[in-house]
């Protein structure tokens, strides 16, 4: 028998909710909305979680006083646990180096995504940016994974610790940790539902519905594809950043193909175009995660030899595959967002 | 620049398009005065869709010249030529469909703040802009016939809704030149009738210069100053309404007679 521990199980299931919406809500300005067929969402992630494997073992330190020593080889075990020691008794530090990761990882994959979609959108349609960012996320994987000194190749960088390590009881850390996944995931939703209620939302729709009549209208297509890339890419990072310190790990096994067909089937299931339906999605993929690891301890102690995550990866392409022929619109659909201008009209007919 | 009153608005200089082996337009040259309601005539793949696509720069151009306003916007893309000052509507209406028709005519306001994703989440850096252009939208929807209908999606119109819904999308961006490709295509002869009365008006309340293309000619030749005929690709023919209606080689090509 398993002892499932409710409080714990459902502080990790928000967690990771709160960090999987940040990566449903970019995609869904990105394809939902915009209809740019995003397929390196784990890149975008990776960026997050690499940038948080520099800052802890680089930036940290100094922001502490103290020396950097060098995270990977022989020095491992001392960096280690330096950074440990830091995190439980320095908080400022702590949270200052959070802050300045989410910062620089949002900065970068922001710019990455815009120069790559920018470029490749320019010479051609948008399905070669969906290869190109398919092949550049493993491509760069597999360079950061042969990488000695980045991040330390295929060892990763272990125990990243949480910003509230410092208190005493982890159960109260933990808790703090999920809530600041949460409000994160809430100010992205707040602000993406901003922006789909605005011109450049409608805009963006526009582009999505008939790219070649939106350039026909005047509208700089190009830019405001690399614009939205640039947002969603940004809130990815974050999520990126956010997911390795929920781990405690920065590795490069999981930034593999597979996240980002999590997210996408996310996006697919809650409904393409609807924030809350990323929401809907990220929460049913959190809950799947977590029963599939119950699920495989279980399955393991039984003693059988089948390896839950086929399961779940089979689980999750009967889904996209169902829901893409009978539900394209997902569980929630699209509902229609304007601007405001519809009431000005509608008060003028009052008259 | 200097304006030259007698420079017509829009002059082509010996396009021409190639697809593959097929030379769809074939050294023509023409112009459109300033004001003028110009027609365009040809029987079936004759060129004049593709004439449209080129002079709107959705198409490239394999030789030849464009020049608006005495500029050569041969080079230029698209979204550039709108924002010049020409608009243009499709054969088949190739409007939003997902949208309500209020959001078709506001998606072509130039040089809108809220479309730069900075403002975008702050209402108060456009709601005043929007709220405007919701008022002008008002007159313009009024103006086709369409303002009941403004919370309707496009995809729930009748066909002539539709082609009117695309003129006030044009409106909407303030042009100089207007281009209608087939106006009236699929639609009942009376309100096709409308529609050009429609057309009219905008010549002569808004100024918008005009080049139409139209199967209908009985009623083009209503409403047209001047006639140009395209018969494979090459002008067959130009003239004033009465020249070209009665025209012999006009007549041979187009009516077969
Ligand atoms: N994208 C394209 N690729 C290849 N051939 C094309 C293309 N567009 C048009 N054509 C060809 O160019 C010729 C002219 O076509 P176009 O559509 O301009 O004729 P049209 O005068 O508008 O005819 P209609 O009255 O039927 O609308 C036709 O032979 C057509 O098949
Ligand atoms: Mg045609």
């Amino acid at each position: 028998m398993i002892n499932i521990d409710i409080v714990a199980t459902a502080i990790a299931v928000l967690t990771l909710f709160g960090i999987y919406s940040l990566m449903a809500i970019s995609l869904n300005l990105e394809y939902g909305v915009a209809g740019v067929p995003n397929f390196g969402k784990a890149l975008f992630v990776s960026i997050g979680a690499y940038t948080a494997g520099i800052t802890y073992t680089r930036l940290l330190p100094l922001l502490s006083g103290f020396e950097v020593i060098h995270p990977c080889g022989p020095t491992m075990g001392g960096a280690l646990q330096l950074r440990s020691e830091i995190m439980a008794t320095q908080p400022v530090a702590g949270f200052i180096n959070l802050g300045l990761t989410m910062l620089i990882a949002a900065v970068i994959a922001g710019a990455v995504g815009f120069a790559l979609s920018y470029v490749t959108l320019r010479l051609k349609e948008e399905w070669f940016l969906a290869l190109v960012l398919l092949v550049g996320g493993e491509t760069v994987r597999i360079v950061v994974r042969g990488a000695d000194d980045f991040i330390c190749s295929h060892n990763g960088i272990s125990s990243v610790a949480q910003p509230f390590y410092f208190l005493d009881d982890p159960r109260t850390s933990s808790l703090l940790f999920m809530l600041l996944a949460l409000a994160l995931a809430l100010l992205a939703y707040l602000y993406s539902e901003r922006l789909i209620r605005s011109p450049f939302g409608r805009m963006l729709k526009g582009l999505r519905e008939n790219e070649d009549v939106t350039r026909g209208l005047g509208k700089g297509i190009s830019l405001a594809r690399a614009q939205i890339m640039l947002i969603g890419s940004a809130i990815a990072a974050v999520g990126g950043a956010l997911f390795a310190l929920n781990t405690g790990f920065v590795n490069t096994n999981d930034f593999v193909v597979t996240l980002t067909l999590d997210v996408w089937v996310m996006v697919v299931l809650g409904g393409i175009g609807n924030n809350r339906g990323a929401l809907l999605g990220a929460l049913l993929i959190a809950l799947m995660d977590r029963f599939t690891q119950v699920g495989a301890i279980a399955l393991n102690m039984s003693g059988s030899d089948v390896e839950f995550n086929y399961v779940r990866f089979i689980a999750f392409g009967i889904i996209l595959i169902w829901m893409l022929r009978y539900r394209s619109a997902g569980l929630l659909p699209e509902s229609r967002l304007t601007t405001g201008a519809h009431d000005v009209v509608r008060r003028v007919l009052e008259k | 620049m200097p304006e030259d009153p007698a420079r017509p608005l829009l002059e082509l200089k010996s396009i021409r398009k190639d697809f593959g082996g097929l030379r769809a337009v074939d050294d023509v040259s023409l112009d459109v005065p300033k004001g003028a309601i110009v027609g365009l005539i040809g029987p079936n793949g004759s060129g004049k869709s593709t004439l449209i696509n080129l002079i709107a720069r959705a198409t490239n151009l394999s030789a030849g010249q464009v020049l608006f306003n005495g500029e050569n916007i041969s080079d230029l893309a698209s979204d550039e030529v709108f924002r010049r000052g020409i608009a243009r509507g499709y054969q088949e209406p190739a409007l939003y469909f997902k949208m309500t028709v209020l959001d078709n005519v506001l998606l072509p306001v130039k040089d809108q703040r809220g479309e730069q994703p900075w403002y975008a989440p702050w209402r108060r850096y456009w709601q005043g802009d929007e709220a405007a252009h919701a008022q002008t939208a008002v007159d313009v929807l009024a103006q086709v016939q369409l303002l009941q209908h403004y919370d309707t999606l496009a995809s729930d119109l009748s066909g002539g809704q539709m082609k009117l819904l695309e003129i006030a999308r044009c409106l909407m961006g303030r042009p100089e030149l207007l281009l209608l490709d087939e106006p009236t295509a699929g639609v009942a002869p009376k309100l096709a009738y409308e529609i050009f009365q429609q057309i009219a008006r905008l010549r002569d309340d808004h100024g918008i210069t005009l080049l139409i293309v139209e199967h209908r000619l009985e009623i083009l030749f209503d409403f047209a100053d001047y006639v140009y005929v395209m018969h494979l690709g090459n002008l067959l023919a130009q003239g004033k309404v009465d020249d070209i209606a009665s025209d012999a080689t006009v007549r041979e090509v187009y009516f077969g007679d």
